[in-house]
């Protein structure tokens, strides 16, 4: 059935069915997104100017983590001692000039220059577990005898210092030789006091434990680093992680052409996102209809009655449709009793009424299915006598 | 504006002719980058303008559900250069509109016409949503492209699958016709003709007057009384949008009151139709004599069933409000919805009722058949509980408005319209119309 057009739309003389600009309408739908991205941006830029990450590491001056060194120094600044964080071998040595106590941990990050250049400054060092090299130029004559590992030694010795402050977590490397030594663990000794060839005095430290935050409290690590010291200016001389200079990139060693034709990639890359991502006109919406089966109301039902176990109700349902059809069937009046029905029903099947009328009706007693099963039995008992009634159905 | 696949493979190709140049890479790059950029603006500058293609169209406006509709567009050039490109005529999805888009080939200053067919696949009006025309340049590599309005819309019709009972039922109908003097008489039956006796024929029809005049035995015969009024009345509510199959029940609703409209028509009575919810959705008036059943299918076409409670009150007054003051019969197409119908319908329905006579048609669920037979573990007990008290929820309904005096009509959406039918070529042959 269809029919031709009465008035159809005429191209001749109608105005052009090309649509006006559209660049206000695509501003107006970019601007939220544009607003958003905007306001991200200033947000994190914002944070990021608060934030001010702490420096972590092992013996670090500034960290509060366990094994920083923060505490240390604090407690040295509030005794008077000027404590000079250094980061690199020059700025170690300028600040090392006078009387000051050099704190070198990480000695391994410095090369054999660089210690010559310490071990030549005529500034006392305090160096925590040295490299085998920062031992040989910083504590001549001095060697690594062994480990101990987590043992707290006595001092044992004459040097007031460790005396004063008694046991102390020096147990990590022990070492023999040099003028003094304290702390005997494992064949050597974990404090061990050199003279240099330029007159200042090297201590060498075998266990980091006793500068750390988390066990500068303990025994008499505090007393002992604090006895070191001396009341003397420190310069706490952390190398940083040395650079590599002088290498080159990956990029660098690409062939130039190579690079280059990234340029044309990338604008080829570009064109195939325009090719693709342009659509040939709008997407066509469709108003959908509403989608709900006329049965769902009965199966929400089914639901309710199996969740909340609903015997009585589901046996109620299943009696009544088979009482009403089986009081078609014998050919009653809708109006007519209980026990009548269940008479002619018995009439027809041979059955004993009364049973009959259990069936279809309930008993007072016993009227609502014990359980599930029985429910199925009640149903399966119906459905027989339905079909005792009525053979051909 | 738009590029082109062959734009893409152009730039792609100067790739390997920067890693060739060695030493000129660089320049070679930039120098490619430019001459890709510069062919591509200067495609997109010869091509025809996109907007300024002028289109027209013509073709169907309505089609059956279920079959194919064609749509023509006359798509004119009035550029002296020749246009190449792709069109996309853009229907909704459900319309299956193909092909989705046409290859576009217009000398200068010519027209050329494209046809899409359309396949609708729901019923309703059904508007075009834009063509978009993408111009191509000379060499191909870049396009203008522009979505033109050019408004159509076509309406898919309800598709009238009952038609096939139409013949049967037309046959039956015609058996009432003054062939039989073994009918019930009753007020809605007039006099015929006179016919000679034949054994069987009730003795009480026998004409005695007519007998008199002649040698052999005359008897009357009657025929149903033809120009009744009949008022079909669609619920639009919120019952009528619950699917039984594949469609709602209003669409089922549909087929039966059409058949029933062909069938009236065809009998000589005068149909009309009221579409209802909680106002008036869609409403037909014969006027004189001749079908109503395209201006039916047509006004049927746009409905939906909305998710509103109907209003029966208002339903009501509308009917009893229509024109003439003569007996009509009003056919209800609703759902025996228990609840619905005990709250709205019947206490409307002795109004109803004294004026005119009530016929209730509604569509039954086979799937609420199916669980009431379903057996074995307890859940299956619980859904045929369920699907069991349903059921006589809208034998209680049925028997209700049985005692109101409406006649009541409950079948599955197969069986619907002819039952309807059959229900009411009885009437008809019982003179209750």
């Amino acid at each position: 059935m269809t029919t031709a057009a009465p008035t159809a739309p005429s191209a001749s003389d109608a105005p052009p069915t090309a649509p006006p600009s559209q660049a206000g309408a695509r501003w107006r739908r970019a601007r939220g997104p544009i607003a958003v991205v905007a306001v991200l941006v200033l947000l994190s830029f914002a944070v990021s100017l608060g934030a001010r990450p702490e420096r972590t590491g092992s013996l670090e001056p500034e960290a509060s983590t366990p094994e920083g060194s923060r505490a240390l120094v604090n407690i040295l600044e509030e005794r008077g001692s000027e404590v000079t964080v250094a980061r690199d071998s020059a700025s170690a040595l300028d600040a090392a000039s006078g009387d000051a106590l050099v704190v070198l941990s990480s000695s391994h990050r410095l090369t054999r220059g660089e210690l010559e250049r310490l071990a030549g400054s005529g500034a006392d060092v305090l160096a925590v577990q040295p490299t085998g090299p920062a031992l040989r130029l910083l504590a001549p004559g001095v060697e690594t005898a062994g480990r101990g590992d987590g043992v707290t030694p006595e001092p044992e010795c004459r040097l007031p210092a460790a005396r004063a402050a008694g046991s102390a977590d020096a147990g990590g490397e022990s070492y023999s030789g040099g003028t003094t030594g304290c702390y005997p663990v494992d064949g050597g000794d974990g404090l061990v006091v050199a003279e240099r060839p330029d007159g200042a005095a090297t201590t060498v430290l075998g266990d980091r434990a006793p500068l750390t935050n988390a066990n500068l409290g303990q025994e008499g690590n505090a007393a002992l680093m604090l006895n070191l010291v001396d009341g003397r200016d420190v310069v706490w001389f952390l190398p940083d992680v040395p650079v590599q200079s002088g290498q080159s990139t990956m990029w660098d060693l690409l062939p130039p052409s190579l690079r280059w034709s990234l340029v044309p990639l990338g604008a080829a890359l570009l064109l195939l996102a325009l090719w693709r991502g342009r659509r040939l006109g709008p997407l066509v919406t469709e108003r959908l209809p509403v989608v709900v089966r006329a049965a769902e109301t009965t199966e929400g039902r089914a639901r309710l009655y199996a969740a909340r176990r609903a015997r009585d109700r589901a046996a109620a349902a299943l009696r009544a449709d088979a009482a009403e059809r089986l009081r078609t069937a014998v050919g009653l009046a809708a109006d007519t009793d209980a026990d009548a029905v269940a008479a002619a029903v018995a009439l027809r099947t041979g059955d004993d009424p009364v049973q009959v009328r259990r069936l279809l009706y309930g008993a007072p007693e016993d009227g609502v299915p014990a359980d599930d099963t029985a429910l199925a039995a009640l149903a399966d008992d119906l459905d027989r006598l339905e079909r005792r009634l009525s053979p051909g159905a | 504006m738009a590029v082109t696949g062959r734009a893409v493979a152009l730039a792609f190709a100067a790739v390997p002719v920067v890693l060739a140049a060695g030493a000129l890479a660089a320049w070679a790059a930039w120098a490619s980058v430019a001459l890709v950029v510069v062919l591509i603006g200067a495609d997109a500058a010869l091509a025809p303008s996109a907007r300024r293609v002028r289109l027209e169209r013509s073709g169907d406006t309505s089609v059956r559900l279920g079959e194919t509709a064609r749509v023509e567009l006359v798509v004119a050039n009035p550029s002296g250069r020749a246009l190449r490109g792709v069109l996309r005529d853009a229907w909704p999805p459900s319309t299956g509109a193909d092909p989705a888009r046409h290859r576009l080939r217009v000398p200068g200053g010519e027209r050329r016409r494209l046809e899409t067919v359309l396949r609708p696949k729901r019923r309703g009006d059904h508007a075009s949503a834009g063509v978009t025309v993408r111009c191509l340049g000379p060499l191909g590599l870049a396009a203008r492209q522009a979505t033109h309005t050019v408004p159509w819309s076509l309406r898919a019709l309800p598709p009238f699958h009952s038609r096939r009972h139409l013949p049967g039922k037309l046959a039956r109908l015609r058996e009432l016709d003054g062939r039989t003097s073994a009918l019930v008489r009753g007020q809605g039956s007039e006099f015929d003709s006179l016919r000679e006796y034949v054994p069987g024929d009730d003795v009480r029809s026998i004409d005695w007057r007519a007998t008199a005049r002649r040698e052999s035995v005359v008897v009357r015969t009657w025929r149903p009384e033809r120009d009744r009024r009949i008022l079909l009345v669609l619920d639009t509510g919120r019952t009528s949008a619950g699917r039984v199959g594949d469609e709602p029940r209003l669409d089922h609703s549909m087929d039966a009151a059409l058949l029933l409209a062909a069938l009236a028509a065809k009998a000589g009575d005068r149909v009309d139709l009221l579409a209802f919810d909680r106002r008036v959705r869609a409403q037909v008036r014969t006027r004189g004599r001749g079908t109503s059943v395209p201006a039916m299918v047509q006004a049927m076409a746009p409905l939906e069933a909305a998710l509103v409670e109907s209003d029966p009150a208002a339903m009501a007054a509308s009917v009893l409000g229509g024109q003439g003051r003569s007996r009509r019969l009003v056919v209800l197409l609703t759902d025996l919805n228990a609840s619905a119908l005990e709250e709205g319908l019947l206490p409307m329905l002795p109004a109803l009722t004294s004026r005119h006579t009530v016929m209730l048609a509604a569509v039954s669920d086979p799937a609420v058949e199916a669980m009431a037979a379903e057996r074995g573990d307890a859940h299956a007990v619980y859904r045929s509980a369920a699907a069991r008290r349903t059921m006589a929820d809208r034998r209680r309904v049925t028997a209700e408005l049985r005692k109101r005096g409406v006649e009541v009509v409950d079948a599955p959406p197969e069986t619907i319209a002819p039952a309807l039918a059959d229900a009411y070529i009885t009437m008809k042959a019982q003179g209750r119309l």
